[in-house]
């Protein structure tokens, strides 16, 4: 009908136009996506005259001055004007990612982005394109503010691990992910299928209760769009891997000359004795990495009819390391099928259903801690038989070839969802959200033999396999309720309860003598049956979960807004007098740009001042408050191995979950007609009751027995403070070009404020026989490295003599020995003189990126950066004849030499304790990703049939800046022991050349 | 349309009105139903069994008690691979060593690790009665004697609980006891094993009512209580199975394990594979491998990591034509001239090494890593030291009898030189110090000298020994953080 009317009007119009006018069409389409758009509406810009594109996106508007300008608007995207220069108009438009109309997930429930009253990140699918990662979680580095993400490992399908404002827990600090309402995680997701993900970072996750303190990450999923035509697209890439770096370790002649020297240093005959034919010798590191590939192809279907929208992707990634890629490579892949179906008006249903697969191949870190400390004179089949240097080294290509070990899963994870809406206002939901996961370990153990006693010879040889399946439910059904009453009181209710079953089920099990010597025959039902070693056990797990939740939303005239909610949480793991408690939380916000006094303001087009407070909780441990009888008292009557009954760790049956109180306050604001936007944020968390598990308790206790271990007890507080910034500039925007500036900074402060009896927590390791290097304890960072300090290096005997004995350290000092302060002033170096030296938190993360466009041009950068972080270097092996890293040629060789790197001897020194000669600023800008792309031009693809064909080529991690001498910088995780690196399996470079093509 | 519609939606509402309406209580209690807890325990002779089982297992964590006693002595230097190899254990070679020693720290853990499981079954001994449930409590009681003689052999005063297991917070109440109350309580455990263990174990490996004598004996001994000691050693040589076997070597091979000459045995078996990871829950001997011969490739024996080297002052104190010289020590130049044998040097070699206890060739059942799990028993009392302590005790006590003294002195000797002709003729001191020699030579590679020359006053004897100070080890530098204040320091460590 609406058509009907305009085109009489163009009719009407058309008699006065004059020999300019054009008969103008062309297709409308989405700028990134190449869909075509149904329904775009386009007026001539100072007139009411219009059209609206058809279900193919096409329009055509008769008799349009030439000059004149077109509008096109849709909903949800940005508005174009465009000048009207030839008959032909094809239009792409933008999506209006940051708009404050976009509707964004809060948790069981949407919201307008200018009406959240919470601290909230979006990550659009804009981002996750440009970025092209091959774990989503990766997508949140540098981008989001609040967010810092750590890899584990460089390795092929290592974990991910997300920090939302900071470490606040000793044991988890991994925020809670729900994926299209269920609980999942990002790692078994094809990015491509994710349309956005949402950061709730304070208080306002206190409607996840018990799981909310770490933060929650709310992931959409593509779903299609009612009253699309099917588009399908195809997105590829290839790329070339290899290690962002290698370490300055001797060569074989400079190896030679600095044993000798420290032979000779104490007396012993010199080991090599003819040094000038040594040259260079073998680069271990050059034989472990090679370059490596990455590959990803994907293909989806979308689109949607009146009542339906759905869909369908299926992709594959391949990546193989770039440590020795035939035993460390990982594959993943996904099916994925979305569907929404309106049965009647009221009555809607949704499917999500992600299959995955996972294949990988690993090693541990042992492989590059060889490659470092094996020595170059060596060559690259020979094994040290003579144990020259030591039993723990061995020749890292051997210990390759022996490494064998698969990790294989697959899984369905999704939801099914009804929404029914009877009445104006109210939907009532309930979904069923499910996560089933089957999980195939293999290692093989051959027979191995590097020489004399060394600790990785195998005489006999043994296959592990391990089977699990883990199955979670979680039903939940909800209702919300929104009505406006005198037209300015706007309320919104929400109430529903949530039931959540985690179970595992895994058997494991170890067989002996495998046929052959060889992972063909790898399997238990091939081993000696007759093998007394032969062990078989099980594992299983069953958490509950009961919650009812409840929410209001109040505000006035969108101007004054409010809202509470409360969740009430009962979990199995924990006894029944600490089993259920209530979560809570407040949030407001004034939009102070709605006020008279700002309304017209030229230069503030929003303004919104925000605040939220409540109390959240972090599930963390299971049977704690039982002591199983679980620990090992194997012993030996009449020559056989009796298998007893012993107490496994201790119990605490007072303990219950960690408790977060969050507070933040923030302000958005939007300058220059939203050109720019400045989201501001102040926050502080306190920690309450942090489970910190094996409690390190008296050995009186007995958790020194076999399979012992000490209670899991809440016995810490800790407290985030920091803010954080993030800043949009469109800094240029015409229609042939744009350019976009973004930038974001948090700052967090971490610090324990009790721990239970002023006790510590220790943890972490430094080399061997050293102190724990890592601990929690009131007044420091979770996870600061506690050790000694030096104070450059003993010059001259006068100076030992003069300094306070070093000698209850373990060993007598001499000139070239580093130089300890006494920190307690006590006239004594020992270990009471351990104090703070470094924090393997960074005190600053920060993102910035660019992106740009010119005609079919497109070009974007990301910048990740963490300022005030420190690493512990330890991947050396402190044993005289290994090799050392190349720092060694700069030692202490006499009078005025070196103040800082000791002398070299084989004796016994002080210069091995962990102090902070080992300890290093890891501070870091990483260009995580340098990108251009080229669009060909609409025009050209129609003829060919196409709706988008874009070539780029993109480099992630191309450098690093740092003053760290180890791997990487930003492989980290965990909390008390983070930041020690052992010789990290680095990231890799990758070069990437890839296609994105729409049909 | 609409009805089926109105269905679903009553259906919903129904099913979750029904999930609110059901008990949170039950649904969230059904967890874990299939895993028994420790206070549940105890409800048949099975249980018993199987936790006396499990108190035994510690006794396989002695290793180190019995590695680092040798090293603490006069006997052998620490050696290893380097200076810096197991620092806890070279400081405690040199004397040197401070409350921060993770060795000391894993020593009192695991002892107090076996205390509590002895423990376990003491606190639960009148829950559930069957025929014979005596025996248990008393191999308890034994275990739990041993478990605290050792702690108070290392420490001195330490804190003692005789009704059961320590619990969270009784370290901040319970204070170090003195080292007479603890023996009170030693004394205690062991009369009653005594009086409810017959002289023959149910199983090879268990502690009959010898055991118990004999352990009771030392434990007067190391108090100087000599009348006792000499009382309870006669009465188990004048009844006890026990007796010296003729050839000496026999003893520390493998088919010579748990022979007539065993009073107690600690049981080690090289099946099951071990790592560094947890030394203690390894069922082999960690001792052994330690102290094999570093980077050894030829017959015989197998390599190691060359800690516990005996010192050629130790080696001179074998008299001429004393067999035991080359049963306890391995000359390992001559060794290897001879058999053509291949191996390296470690960090302070002496050229020899504790031969009773380096790892042997291996049959083909033993499981990696092959260096923790030595299968080699450790002979804790073996009928020779019973007949020393009795000499000693009978030579020591208000009324000696010197005659008994040399007589089991004597007997010692008789194996030891292969015939008569090196009788001890001596009374009184002269008669002491060869009981004291005798023990050191007798007992050499075995863990005993330090101890011995301790509790006899000796202590100076050994290198760097500070008189008033090393006499015990220090409390681990945390355990007296974790018993905020309830504990203090030995004397003069810091």
């Amino acid at each position: 009908m609406r058509k009907k009317v305009s085109l009489l009007l163009f009719m009407f119009i058309s008699l006065w136009a004059t020999a300019q006018t054009l008969n103008v069409k062309g297709i409308v389409k989405d700028a990134i996506t190449g869909d075509v758009l149904p329904g775009v509406s386009i007026t001539i810009k100072g007139t009411t005259t219009g059209t609206q594109t058809d279900f193919d996106g096409l329009y055509s508007l008769s008799k349009v001055n030439k000059g004149a300008v077109l509008v096109f608007n849709y909903l949800g995207y940005k508005k174009k004007q465009v000048t009207v220069n030839g008959e032909t108009v094809n239009v792409s438009l933008n999506e209006s990612a940051e708009s404050l109309d976009e509707i964004i997930v809060v948790g069981y429930g949407l919201q307008k982005r200018k009406d959240v009253t919470g601290a909230v990140s979006l990550i659009g699918e804009e981002t996750l394109d440009a970025l092209k990662p091959v774990d989503a979680t990766t997508a949140l580095q540098g981008t989001t503010s609040g967010v810092a993400v750590n890899l584990s490992s460089g390795s092929p399908g290592a974990k991910v691990n997300i920090l939302i404002r900071g470490v606040s827990s000793n044991t988890n600090n991994q925020p809670l992910t729900i994926v299209d309402g269920y609980e999942g995680d990002l790692n078994s997701i094809n990015p491509n299928d994710i349309e956005s993900i949402t950061v709730l970072k304070d208080a306002q996750a206190a409607i996840y209760g018990i799981k909310g303190a770490n933060g929650v990450v709310l992931v959409t999923t593509k779903i299609g769009k009612k009253n699309r035509a099917p588009s399908v697209k195809y997105d590829t890439y290839a790329a070339v891997q290899h290690t962002t770096r290698k370490l300055d370790y001797l060569n074989a002649t400079e190896y030679a000359l600095v044993l000798n020297e420290a032979y000779a240093a104490s007396g012993q005959t010199l080991p090599f004795t003819n040094v000038g034919s040594l040259g260079r010798g073998t680069d271990w590191q050059d034989q472990l990495f090679n370059d490596a590939l990455l590959m990803n192809h994907n293909i989806s279907l979308s689109g949607g009819g009146e009542n339906v929208k759905y869909f369908i992707s299926a992709s594959r990634t391949q990546q193989d390391g770039i440590i020795a890629k035939e035993k460390s490579n990982f594959i993943r892949n996904n099916i994925k099928l979305n569907l929404g179906v309106d049965i009647t008006k009221k009555l809607d249903f949704s499917l999500i259903a992600n299959y995955f697969t996972s294949a990988s191949q690993g090693f541990d870190g042992s492989l590059l801690f060889n490659g470092l400390n094996y020595a170059p004179t060596f060559g690259l089949n020979e094994n040290d038989t003579n144990n020259f240097l030591g039993i723990e080294v061995v020749n890292p290509l051997s210990l390759l070839e022996n490494t064998f070990g698969e990790n294989n899963g697959n899984g369905i994870e999704g939801n099914f969802q009804l929404n029914y809406k009877p009445i104006d206002g109210l939907t009532v939901t309930t979904r069923l959200g499910y996560k089933i996961y089957n999980e195939k370990q293999r290692s093989f153990t051959p027979i191995q033999e590097y020489g004399s006693s060394k600790v990785y010879n195998q005489t006999q040889s043994s296959v592990y396999q391990f089977k699990a399946t883990s199955i979670r439910v979680q039903w939940e059904t909800f209702a919300t309720y929104a009505k406006t009453f005198a037209q300015d009181h706007n309320t919104t209710f929400t109430l529903g309860t949530s039931v959540q079953n985690d179970l595992f089920d895994g058997i494991y099990a170890t067989g002996f003598d495998v046929p052959n010597n060889s992972y063909e025959f790898a399997d238990i039902s091939l081993t000696n049956t007759q093998s007394e070693q032969r062990s078989i056990n099980t594992g299983n797990g069953d958490i509950r979960l009961t919650s009812y939740f409840g929410r209001a939303q109040y505000d006035y005239k969108g101007k004054y807004l409010f809202s509470g909610l409360i969740r009430r949480d009962g979990a199995s793991v924990f006894a029944k007098d600490k089993r259920v408690d209530n979560f809570w939380s407040v949030t407001s916000g004034w939009k102070i740009s709605d006020e008279n006094f700002l309304k017209d303001n030229k230069t503030i087009s929003f303004l919104k001042l925000r605040a939220s407070y409540g109390i959240l909780g972090n599930l963390v441990g299971d049977n704690l408050y039982r002591s199983l009888l679980n620990g090992e008292g194997t012993y030996v009557f009449d020559g056989a191995l009796v298998d007893g009954t012993a107490q496994g760790g201790l119990p605490n049956p007072k303990a219950t979950w960690e408790t977060a109180q969050k507070l933040d306050i923030g302000l958005d604001i939007n300058l220059f007609d939203d050109k720019l936007s400045i989201v501001a944020d102040y926050f502080e968390e306190t920690r309450k009751d942090l489970l910190i598990q094996n409690f390190p308790v008296s050995g009186l206790l007995g958790s020194g027995a076999p399979g012992g271990a000490n209670p899991t007890v809440n016995a810490g507080t800790s407290k985030n403070t920091g803010a954080e910034l993030a800043i949009n500039y469109k800094a240029y925007e015409t229609n042939n070009a744009s350019i976009n500036l973004g930038y974001n900074v948090t700052y967090v402060k971490n610090n324990v404020t009790a721990v239970l009896d002023g006790a510590f927590v220790e943890g972490g390791g430094f080399a061997i026989g050293n102190l724990a290097p890592s601990r929690m304890e009131v007044g420091q960072p979770i996870g600061y490295f506690l050790g000694l300090v030096t104070d450059g290096v003993f010059q001259t005997q006068a100076e030992v003599n003069k300094h306070p004995s070093q000698n209850s350290l373990g060993a007598t000092s001499a000139p070239g020995d580093i130089r300890y302060k006494d920190v307690d002033g006590n006239g004594v170096i020992d270990f009471n003189d351990r104090t703070n030296i470094g924090n393997p938190q960074a005190d600053f993360y920060m993102g910035f990126n660019i992106s740009a466009k010119y005609k079919n041009w497109d070009f974007t950068t990301y910048l990740y950066a963490e300022i005030g972080k420190d690493m512990v270097r330890n991947f050396e092996r402190f044993l005289p004849n290994v090799n050392k890293p190349a720092y060694y040629l700069d030692r202490w060789t006499g009078p005025g030499t070196s103040n800082s790197v000791p002398r070299l001897t084989n004796d016994a020194t002080n210069n091995k304790l962990f102090s902070d000669f080992f300890v290093e600023d890891a501070s870091f800008l990483r260009m995580q990703n340098i990108q251009v792309g080229y669009n060909f031009s609409p025009e050209l693809l129609e003829k060919v049939g196409l709706a988008k064909f874009r070539l780029y080529t993109s480099i992630n991690n191309l450098f690093t800046l740092t003053k760290y001498t180890g791997f990487d910088p930003t492989v980290n995780g965990g909390a008390i022991g983070a930041g020690i690196d052992y010789g990290t399996y680095p990231s890799a470079t990758q070069f990437l050349l890839g296609l994105n093509v729409t049909f | 349309m609409r009805n089926y519609t109105q269905k679903i939606i009553l259906g919903f509402i129904f099913i979750a009105s029904f999930l609110l309406n059901s008990c949170d209580d039950e649904y969230l209690d059904n967890a874990k139903i299939y895993a028994e807890d420790s206070e549940s325990f105890f409800n048949s002779e099975t249980d018993y069994y199987n936790a006396l089982v499990a108190a035994y297992d510690p006794l396989q964590s002695t290793f180190i008690n019995v590695l680092m006693g040798e090293i603490a002595s006069n006997n052998t230097l620490c050696g290893g691979e380097s200076a810096t190899d197991v620092p806890g254990y070279q400081q405690i070679d040199d004397m040197t060593h401070t409350p921060v020693n993770a060795q000391l720290q894993s020593l009192w853990s695991w002892m107090y690790g076996g205390v509590n499981r002895a423990a376990y079954i003491i606190e639960f001994q009148d829950k559930t009665d069957f025929p014979g449930k005596k025996g248990i409590i008393a191999e308890a009681r034994f275990l739990r004697a041993y478990y605290n003689f050792e702690l108070v052999k290392w420490f001195g005063d330490v804190s003692i609980k005789a009704e059961g297991r320590f619990v969270l917070g009784d370290e901040k109440t319970i204070p170090r006891s003195p080292k007479e109350a603890v023996y009170a309580l030693i004394e205690d455990d062991l009369d009653y094993a005594v009086a409810n263990l017959t002289y023959t174990a149910p199983e090879v490996g268990r502690a009959t009512k010898g055991s118990a004598q004999a352990l009771l004996g030392k434990v007067y001994l190391y108090q100087d209580k000599f009348l006792e000691a000499s009382t309870v050693l006669k009465d188990l040589i004048d009844f006890g199975p026990y007796d010296l076997v003729t050839d000496y070597n026999s003893i520390f091979e493998l088919a010579g394990e748990n022979g007539k000459e065993s009073v107690f045995e600690v049981q080690y078996l090289d099946v099951q594979g071990a790592g560094f990871g947890c030394l203690q829950c390894s069922e082999g001997n960690v001792a052994v491998g330690f102290q094999g011969v570093r980077g050894y490739e030829g017959t015989l024996f197998t390599s190691g990591f060359s800690f516990n080297v005996p010192t050629q002052e130790m080696v001179d104190q074998f008299e001429v034509g004393d067999k035991r010289k080359d049963v306890a020590i391995l000359d390992i130049a001559a060794w290897a001239n001879s058999t053509g044998a291949k191996y390296t040097t470690g960090y302070e070699h002496t050229g020899f090494f504790n031969r009773k206890y380096i790892p042997r060739k291996r049959s083909a059942n033993a499981a990696g890593d092959l260096n923790l799990t030595n299968p080699n028993n450790y002979r804790a009392i073996r009928f020779a030291d019973v007949l020393l302590m009795a000499a000693e005790a009978f030579n020591r006590r208000a009324t000696p009898d010197d005659d008994i003294a040399k007589k089991y002195l004597n007997r010692v000797r008789l194996r030891a030189f292969g015939g008569p002709g090196f009788e001890v003729n001596s009374t009184d001191t002269n008669l002491r110090s060869a009981i004291y020699n005798e023990r050191r030579v007798e007992l050499v590679g075995e863990g005993h000298q330090f101890f011995d020359l301790v509790r006899t006053g000796r202590g100076a004897q050994i290198p760097g020994f500070v008189t008033g100070k090393n006499e015990v080890f220090p409390i681990p530098f945390q355990e007296i953080q974790f018993s905020q204040g309830n504990w203090s320091q030995n004397l003069n460590y810091k």
